[in-house]
């Protein structure tokens, strides 16, 4: 089976400073990832190389076999980012933010043609699994910080996509948020999703955890599951 | 109504409905990817095609529509590929736009008065010819809201989100400025080239105050887009004033309102998602 990501030397320079210094990694389908370092080991740079967000200078990287520049098949993915956007503060509901998880799976061209019926019946279903159904006409910047990052997560499951890729999920979230977001990643991987997420310590994610891939200064130092 | 036997006032209260929807409608993505001064640049860079339509004998509006595409194509370049220099280089466009303007409308033979116009605009001068140009770029511009809307929305919440979901970013970048770039032909004959931006920020930026959604905040900023244009052309008659300044300064008062009125609704808002967020909640997996 294809690996979702698998990079081979990656190596990334930003601002003139080398961030990445020649990574290995390939996750399997399936496999539940935590990549952990102290700040500035290179970890948010790690996975937004892996999605192509960041332009490598070095090595290559393949999203399900293909470079990202040429992937099509966005709609496998999901991305959850570390902070929900702000822009330049127009408002938007929760429904709005989830259902922009369904972009990938539209039509290019002809996005009016997209079934619309799908699309409700997928925000609806990514709501009830982080639970926030019937709070999605609520503004989402005006939710906790918690409860932003469970729209952020239902935004991905929204998009129903194969792998997940979560950059630091649990920074700025309470004890009680974090349990859940625990339950919500254990749903996800109960169900064979293959998880990629950063974060400074796991707390309530550590029992899901099959693999710890640890970082520091650009390179990875340990990784418990290259045998398996 | 008497104003209404005038030709030039039914082509301007048309126009004025057109602008009020176009602008605050595209204005909403160009504010929330914080380019609130993109029209502006554009207006500034649009002069120049004026001048250019007005020394080769045809037409202004299609001279400003090249040119300020063109530009506003620059300006995307300009800000998608350097992160620092870019607003300087962005100066460079909007000065080198209005001064190449100025001194090709002088050269054409046209007088302080037409330039006047241009920069502030003027309503009377609209002919039925130049109302069918501004209502085919009009229908564009919705269309292109009404057919990219969740596209753009999620472009200009996050362009890395966006690439993320696989999205050609740049392309649709492109098609914000594009698009801001023909909004600015459309408003430029009433509101005027030096106040054109007004419109795609002022009705977003009242709206904001009070609008929960983002389709919300477009829907309303377009009421209020309207009710400013239209409000601010019958003033204009009414009280003998320029046309563009009186829609813009009747924008401000409706953001004024906006923001006396918004303050204490958003905060019983939060008061009331905090209460709920308090309510215990169970996480399904």
């Amino acid at each position: 089976m294809t690996p979702p990501f698998e990079m081979r030397g990656g190596h990334v320079r930003r601002d003139g400073r080398d961030v990445l210094r020649g990574v290995d990694l390939r996750v399997a389908a399936g496999d539940v990832v935590a990549v952990l370092g102290p700040n500035g080991a290179g970890k948010s740079t790690l996975i937004k190389a892996l999605l192509g967000l960041l332009p490598l200078s070095g090595g290559s990287t393949a999203v399900y076999g293909v470079p990202p520049a040429r992937f099509r098949d966005w709609g496998r993915v999901g991305y959850v980012p570390q902070r929900l956007p702000m822009g330049g503060g127009v408002p938007a509901t929760v429904r709005e933010v989830v259902a922009s998880g369904r972009v990938a799976r539209r039509s290019r061209w002809l996005p009016a043609l997209t079934d619309r019926g799908a699309d409700r019946a997928a925000v609806d279903r990514a709501l009830a699994a982080v639970g926030l159904a019937g709070r999605d006409r609520d503004t989402a910047h005006l939710l906790s910080g918690g409860q932003q990052q469970r729209v952020l997560i239902a935004r991905a499951l929204a998009g129903e996509p194969d792998a997940f890729v979560l950059d630091e999920p649990t920074a700025g979230v309470d004890a009680t948020s974090q349990l859940d977001l625990a339950g919500t990643l254990g749903g996800l991987v109960a169900g064979g999703r293959t998880v990629v997420l950063v974060a400074h310590e796991l707390g309530p994610l550590a029992p899901l955890i099959t693999r710890t891939v640890r970082l520091a200064g650009g390179r990875i130092v340990a990784d418990d599951g290259e045998a398996a | 109504m008497e104003m209404l036997q005038f030709e030039y006032m039914r082509i301007g209260l048309v126009m004025a409905v057109l602008i009020g929807l176009t602008a605050p409608a595209i204005g909403t993505f160009v504010v929330q990817r914080r380019l609130a001064l993109l029209g502006d640049g554009i207006g500034h860079v649009a002069l120049t095609g004026i001048g250019l339509g007005l020394l080769t004998g045809s037409s202004p509006i299609l001279g400003a529509l090249a040119v300020s595409v063109l530009g506003a194509l620059a300006i995307e370049l300009l800000r998608a590929r350097s992160r620092s220099g870019a607003d300087v280089a962005l100066a460079l466009l909007f000065y080198g736009g209005l001064a190449g303007g100025v001194v090709l409308t002088g050269r054409s033979g046209a007088g302080t008065a037409s330039l006047q116009s241009y920069l502030f605009g003027s309503i009377t001068s609209v002919t039925a010819a130049d109302l069918y140009v501004i209502a085919g770029l009009a229908a564009a511009v919705l269309l292109v809201v009404a057919l990219f809307g969740r596209e753009l929305f999620l472009l200009s919440q996050d362009e890395e989100l966006a690439r993320a979901a696989g999205l050609p970013v740049r392309f649709l970048s492109a098609l914000v400025a594009v698009t801001a770039a023909v909004t600015v032909v459309i408003a430029m004959r009433a509101i005027g080239l030096l106040l054109v931006s007004a419109l795609m920020v002022v009705p977003v930026a009242a709206a904001q105050q009070f609008a929960r959604s983002f389709r919300g905040t477009m829907l309303a900023a377009m009421a209020a887009g309207v009710l400013s244009a239209v409000a601010g052309l019958a003033g204009s008659y009414q009280y003998d004033l320029p046309p563009g300044p009186s829609i813009v300064l009747l924008a401000l008062a409706v953001f004024a309102v906006a923001v006396a009125a918004g303050g204490p609704l958003r905060r019983r808002r939060t008061a009331a998602a905090r209460a709920r967020a308090a309510e215990p909640e169970v996480m399904k997996s």
